[in-house]
């Protein structure tokens, strides 16, 4: 091979030098190891605190109780049967031949752990007396649920509404963004007012009146109302690319070739536009989690019980003078993820954005 | 210039109207009346006669179905009727906003300006010591300011200073004694009082002002036009000031457009946590009573505000740089 000569074999795509460049940015990448150590805290949150087993065998048939805190549903009814009333560690000892593996650490997001439940472990304390302490790491609330078990269980509802409701939102947004930017004309005309008539509408009065027509609001239906409501700055970015990539040849060449519309937008041109939009969705990810904390924190969030941050944070504010653990640890924990997401949102803007990439050093 | 500003004109009319349209269906649909809110349930001589309720829904075309009722309460508008506050004794909603109109300013116009005058200099010295560890440093925190949640903020900043330090009070506008102080006492309690909200407010527009002046001033700062002042051996300050800064001013002066809605509504949040008897509080409260008139009214004004904003930074931009031309 002559000197000069290009190196021949695989050219990295787009995908993999955006990749490249995201791991060059230190902190993007903490970050990124942030949410992922997050979201399997949230999927294995059964796992580390609960006071169900995670597995068991009783009456010679093996059992998963600790799937109750994932579905209500899954609790096998024999435990009700036996009158368990949640209390394993103890009843477990009807069946002598019954074994058990636990979860890491023995308190639960929903009630109080008693006295003489766990071995050597005493009564929860609670009100001004649960300070954080070695049985429960970041303190007990006024009625005496641990706070550990509860920010555990809380980062289940953190994650998922980061994820479903921008799930919901760039569904929205990418459609509507691709039809107006694809046909303009009136389609963009009419497209672009309704946008603009969802920007202006204040998203509080509509959450508040979405939220006080429901009886029972789950993070479901919070989840849906901040996806419903979020997604303009998606469907304005994928309308700007979508005029600019209509323009490109491939386009123009897959039309030739008779592709159909809906074919050239959402194969064709979205996996070329996808990169841009994946930044304002990463914000979005960073405002749901934002919004669903500070609702909850203003007494608008899901029904109790609910671990959520925002209400442990509700419960601090109320208990001000004397239960700072309930303001300190809950409120870092809202901090670092919207920060982690917001760093994973630069670093993709950066990454990814063409004008920004001779600056890269 | 004037077509186009006769047609920006109408088309934010036609979203005033679908605005406020569906706002009154959303408010209308939410279940209870101002008529039976909890106010009037737990104090019986708040209660209105049946009679009194009457006429009011006939009034206000509360009686008939919200669309109808929609065009009762835009007429009103059009002859400059906000209409009254059904839970707050028949007061004209605009004598309301009006009242609570300066409570809001005191805190938003002072953040606003504080946020303005602190991240012009630190942008401006972000971009002189780019890539320094100081420069580093202050943009990292900066950054972590910008993620920090206000409602956050506002309880970190009660735990220190209310009940660590004891140096300000927790909430509120004024002390239960402010009547009997005097003069240099009142204003002392004012700001004492002011201190936390205005803080809360200011943080986070300070770090988003800071970083889009850095990010504007580190876009032009590679124009040719800098290198060709640095060929001819101008100093760096002067640089900085007269020939970089100078040409950020244009995204900035869409910025300060764009903040104008946050002068009244950027609070509603804080106002609430901090009990600050301003609009966005009234605001709150007005949702929680079902007073349509008075959330129409705040509606109708922010989103006045919003669009007045909009147009004003687009005229302002035109202003600002001579290439900017509107047809």
């Amino acid at each position: 091979m002559a000197a000069g000569d290009v190196p021949l074999g695989d050219s990295p795509g787009f995908w993999r030098q955006a990749w490249r460049r995201f791991r060059q940015r230190k902190l993007a990448m903490i970050a990124l190891a942030f949410v992922a150590a997050l979201t399997l805290v949230a999927i294995c949150a059964p796992l580390i605190a609960g006071t169900r087993p995670i597995v068991c065998q009783y009456k010679g048939r093996i059992y998963f109780p600790a799937l109750y805190y994932y579905n209500r549903n899954w609790e096998n009814p024999i435990f009700a049967k036996d009158r368990f009333r949640s209390r394993y560690a103890e009843n477990l000892k009807k069946d002598p031949q019954s074994w058990a593996a636990w979860p890491l650490v023995y308190q639960d997001p929903y009630r109080r752990v008693r006295a003489e439940e766990w071995p050597g472990q005493p009564g929860n304390p609670y009100g001004a007396e649960g300070k954080p302490s070695r049985h429960n790491w970041l303190g007990t609330n006024q009625q005496g649920f641990d706070v550990f078990a509860s920010m555990v269980h809380g980062a289940q509802t953190a994650v998922s509404v980061g994820f479903v409701s921008m799930g919901i939102a760039a569904t929205i947004g990418i459609t509507l963004g691709a039809l107006a930017g694809y046909y303009g004309r009136w389609v963009d005309v009419l497209l672009s007012r309704i946008i603009e008539v969802v920007m202006c509408v204040p998203s509080l009065v509509l959450i508040l009146a979405l939220v006080a027509l429901l009886d029972r609001v789950t993070n479901f239906h919070l989840m849906a109302i901040v996806g419903l409501t979020h997604w303009t700055g998606i469907a304005r970015l994928t309308r700007a690319e979508f005029m600019k990539l209509k323009q490109m040849e491939f386009v123009a060449a897959a039309k030739a070739m008779g592709a159909r519309p809906g074919r050239i937008m959402f194969t064709h041109v979205l996996r070329n536009a996808l990169a841009p939009v994946l930044v304002p969705i990463t914000f979005g990810i960073a405002d749901a989690i934002l919004i669903e904390s500070g609702l909850s924190y203003l007494g608008f969030g899901a029904s109790p019980p609910n671990p959520s941050w925002g209400t442990l944070l509700a419960a601090g504010r109320r208990n001000i003078e004397d239960m700072w653990w309930l303001i300190v640890f809950p409120g870092a924990a809202i901090f670092l993820t919207v920060l982690a997401y917001n760093l994973i949102g630069e670093g993709l803007q950066e990454a990814t954005d063409p004008r920004l990439r001779q600056d890269a050093h | 210039m004037t077509s186009y500003l006769i047609r920006r004109l109408g088309i934010a009319v036609v979203t005033l109207v679908l605005i406020t349209f569906l706002v009154y269906g959303l408010i209308r649909a939410m279940p209870g009346t101002p008529a039976t809110n909890q106010m009037a349930v737990m104090d019986p001589s708040k209660q209105l006669t049946p009679e009194a309720i009457a006429r009011i829904n006939r009034l206000y075309g509360l009686d008939k179905p919200w669309y109808t009722a929609y065009f009762v309460w835009m007429t009103n508008v059009v002859q400059a009727d906000l209409g009254v506050s059904f839970t707050r004794n028949m007061r004209p909603v605009a004598d309301l906003i009006v009242e609570r109109a300066p409570a809001t300013l005191m805190l938003s116009a002072t953040s606003l300006v504080l946020a303005y005058v602190l991240s012009i200099p630190i942008g401006l010295w972000a971009t002189a010591k780019a890539n320094t560890l100081p420069e580093r440093t202050v943009s990292t925190a900066l950054y972590m300011l910008y993620s920090l949640p206000a409602f956050v903020a506002a309880l970190y900043l009660q735990l220190l200073f209310y009940v660590k330090l004891d140096w300000l009070p927790l909430y509120g506008m004024r002390s239960d004694n402010y009547p009997s102080l005097s003069a240099a006492a009142r204003a002392l309690d004012l700001l004492k009082h002011a201190a936390m909200p205005v803080a809360c407010f200011t943080y986070v527009n300070l770090a988003y002002y800071s970083r889009f002046i850095r990010a504007n001033m580190q876009e032009v700062v590679r124009q040719d036009y800098i290198r060709t002042a640095r060929a001819k051996g101008v100093g760096p300050r002067a640089i900085i000031y007269k020939h970089a800064f100078r040409n950020t001013l244009i995204p900035l002066v869409t910025l300060m457009g764009l903040s104008l809605p946050g002068l009244f509504s950027g609070a509603v949040i804080l106002e609430q946590i901090f009990q600050w008897p301003g609009m966005g509080r009234l605001y709150f409260e007005a949702i929680g009573q079902r007073d349509y008139n008075v959330i129409m009214g705040l509606t109708l004004m922010f989103s006045v505000l919003t669009l007045a904003g909009q147009l004003l930074a687009d005229m302002l931009y035109a202003v600002v740089d001579p290439r900017v031309t509107y047809s």
